[in-house]
């Protein structure tokens, strides 16, 4: 069930990106994509138990892969920081094209 | 050795963020750091065995630098080297080189990863910079086509994630070798985001457009260097996985035919060397094994292009051919074109008929058309007309950094074709030839009928970014029947 969800906000988020005609409509489209490969992530983490990996008189059971997660932190940091950029890019677009139609824009544009 | 790869590894970030305290420096500093890359390429080379390093745990960085790499590392430094040239008399801000010794850092890397994590940070970060570089003259043109580029870069780069987990869930490991044995889709969601990037078939068809809009020295590093980090991975899989081989071949020599075609019926001179460039990089794809030797030779030729194209007062290839140009740029212009179309003598030779001699019978036919029909692309540079008469109008004299840039590189070409001499018999010599003949002749002949336009719709955003939907289909395919069978 969980797999599928986030499946579906993986899917959804592409489709947008094909289908928004506006740009920053598409930079929120990528966001919710990459929100979906986060949660897969997490998810793939959690496939053999939830809880913190952390070594104590415990036996340890049902502790969460603490790699995926680690990882999945750096590549946060790199999607969010590229989302800026892109916003700051489009900021400077937007003298120019105030619709930021990406018709439009991609017409003007050609080389 | 290890301490060796770390330093040199680092070396770049450490420079590119200190010379925002030596703003003076950045040229120096920039240069160094090339200099550093092409000195460990060259110790890369003497190594007797390949380096295999792996930090924290198993779970940590790994590491490997081999002879291939050692060609990418050398191709990487001799292009960057030749663009901090071409631009020391340019006042380029600081941040231009801040970028540029960053993006060469990243480059490196990726030609050392051997993992699916190392590499998806080298990757982007790849694209952060090359983005910065493109968007720096900050017109909304080049805004656009670098945005465009990030876009695409970052949305491929999901995909590559998604695949990157679903071989760890399998293997626990983000190891190279975990795609094999992996679920059919996880190698196919790599294999996808990695063609994007490194601009191949059609997911590669940002790459015209992009390389066309961005200024010279910034293309010509694109061409010569960046578009490589992503086919590198590419060569590593089919080299280490041998299921993979057959897949990634294809798509080369589609790649090769496809860059071909659209230089064929492209009409601005920069737009005909980046088509060229698809094409070529199609070709490192087709023969794994021999592809480092590839690379050096496309890298050093191609940059030198494109800086000589930037010095051309027009790019219209129909005006070129009613204002000649200057014979001292006519030169540089046409030994590049007969390096990359395999003149003998010089290094695209030797690098042609390697690649040739290492493909499957079935594929010759194929790439034989290719080699013919990059001869009848550089036909277009070869045939302009020039003049030596110095007051010739609308000719600013280029500046004393293009002089220096395409002597280095031009030197590389000429030089490196003394890495294979074993290459020059006369069946090779003749091949050769024979695709250059025809090629020429069959610009001579299609030149005037030629009025074919290629849809340039494939090039948009929307479809670009549909695209990446049909190739995954396709390459889910081709994993889940040729190489799971």
């Amino acid at each position: 069930m969980l797999h599928a969800c986030v499946y579906a906000t993986i899917l959804l988020g592409f489709f947008g990106l094909i289908f928004k005609e506006n740009l920053v409509m598409k930079i929120i489209a990528m966001d919710v994509m990459s929100t979906g490969v986060i949660a897969l992530f997490v998810l793939v983490a959690a496939r053999e138990g939830i809880r913190t990996p952390i070594v104590s008189v415990m036996t340890p059971r049902n502790f969460a892969d603490p790699v995926p997660q680690a990882v999945i932190l750096t590549a946060i940091v790199i999607g969010f920081s590229i989302q800026a950029l892109m916003l700051v890019g489009v900021m400077k677009l937007a003298r120019d094209n105030p619709t930021l139609e990406i018709r439009e824009i991609e017409k003007g544009y050609r080389p | 050795m290890t301490t060796w790869t770390v330093v040199w590894m680092a070396l770049p970030f450490f420079v590119g963020f200190s010379v925002y305290l030596l703003p003076h420096g950045d040229r120096l500093l920039a240069l160094g750091v090339a200099l550093a890359s092409v000195a460990y390429g060259i110790i890369l080379f003497l190594q007797p065995v390949s380096l295999e390093l792996q930090f924290l745990d198993s779970f940590g960085v790994t590491l490997l630098a081999d002879n291939l790499s050692a060609w990418f590392i050398l191709t990487n430094a001799l292009v960057t080297t030749a663009v901090i040239v071409y631009c020391w008399d340019q006042s380029k801000p600081d941040f231009f080189y801040i970028q540029l010794v960053m993006l060469h850092g990243s480059v490196n890397a990726t030609f050392i990863c051997a993992d699916l994590i190392s590499l998806y940070v080298a990757l982007e970060l790849v694209g952060i910079t090359t983005f910065l570089l493109i968007a720096l003259p900050r017109q909304d043109q080049t805004l656009w086509v670098g945005l465009r580029y990030l876009f695409i870069s970052n949305v491929a780069m999901l995909f590559y994630l998604m695949g990157a987990v679903l071989v760890y869930q399998a293997h626990q490991s983000f190891a190279f070798e975990g795609l094999r044995g992996a679920p059919a889709e996880a190698p196919a969601l790599i294999l996808m985001g990695l063609l994007t990037k490194g601009g191949i078939f059609v997911s590669g068809l940002w790459l015209p457009a992009t390389n066309t809009v961005a200024d010279s020295p910034v293309a010509a590093m694109m061409s010569g260097a960046v578009e490589k980090a992503g086919v590198f991975p590419l060569l590593r899989f089919a080299l280490m996985l041998d299921e993979f081989e057959p897949i990634i071949q294809i798509f080369g020599i589609a790649t090769a035919l496809l860059g071909v075609a659209y230089g064929l019926v492209a009409t601005d001179a920069k737009r005909v060397l980046a088509c060229s460039t698809l094409s070529q990089l199609g070709w490192l794809l087709v023969a794994p094994a021999v592809a480092g030797f590839y690379a050096l030779a496309h890298g050093l030729a191609k940059a030198s292009l494109f800086l000589t194209v930037g010095q051309l007062p027009e790019r219209d290839i129909t005006t070129l051919r009613q204002q000649p140009m200057a014979t001292a740029l006519w030169l540089p212009l046409t030994l590049g074109g007969l390096s990359m179309s395999g003149m003998p003598g010089l290094v695209g030779f030797g690098a042609k008929v390697l690649t040739l001699d290492s493909v499957l019978p079935w594929q010759s036919a194929a790439m034989n058309g290719a080699a013919a029909g990059t001869a009848a692309v550089y036909a277009k540079f070869i045939f302009l007309p020039h003049t030596a008469d110095a007051s010739a109008p609308k000719q600013a004299p280029p500046q004393p950094g293009y002089w220096a840039a395409s002597r280095l590189l031009l030197g590389g070409v000429v030089l490196g074709s003394a890495v294979h001499l074993e290459a020059y018999t006369w069946p090779d010599v003749a091949k050769v030839l024979a695709f250059l003949a025809g090629g020429w002749l069959a610009y001579g002949g299609l030149r005037r009928s030629l009025r074919l336009r290629l849809p340039v719709v494939l090039e948009e955003m929307d479809h670009l970014i549909g695209g990446m939907s049909v190739m995954l289909v396709v390459l889910f395919w081709m994993v889940w029947s040729w190489s799971m069978a």
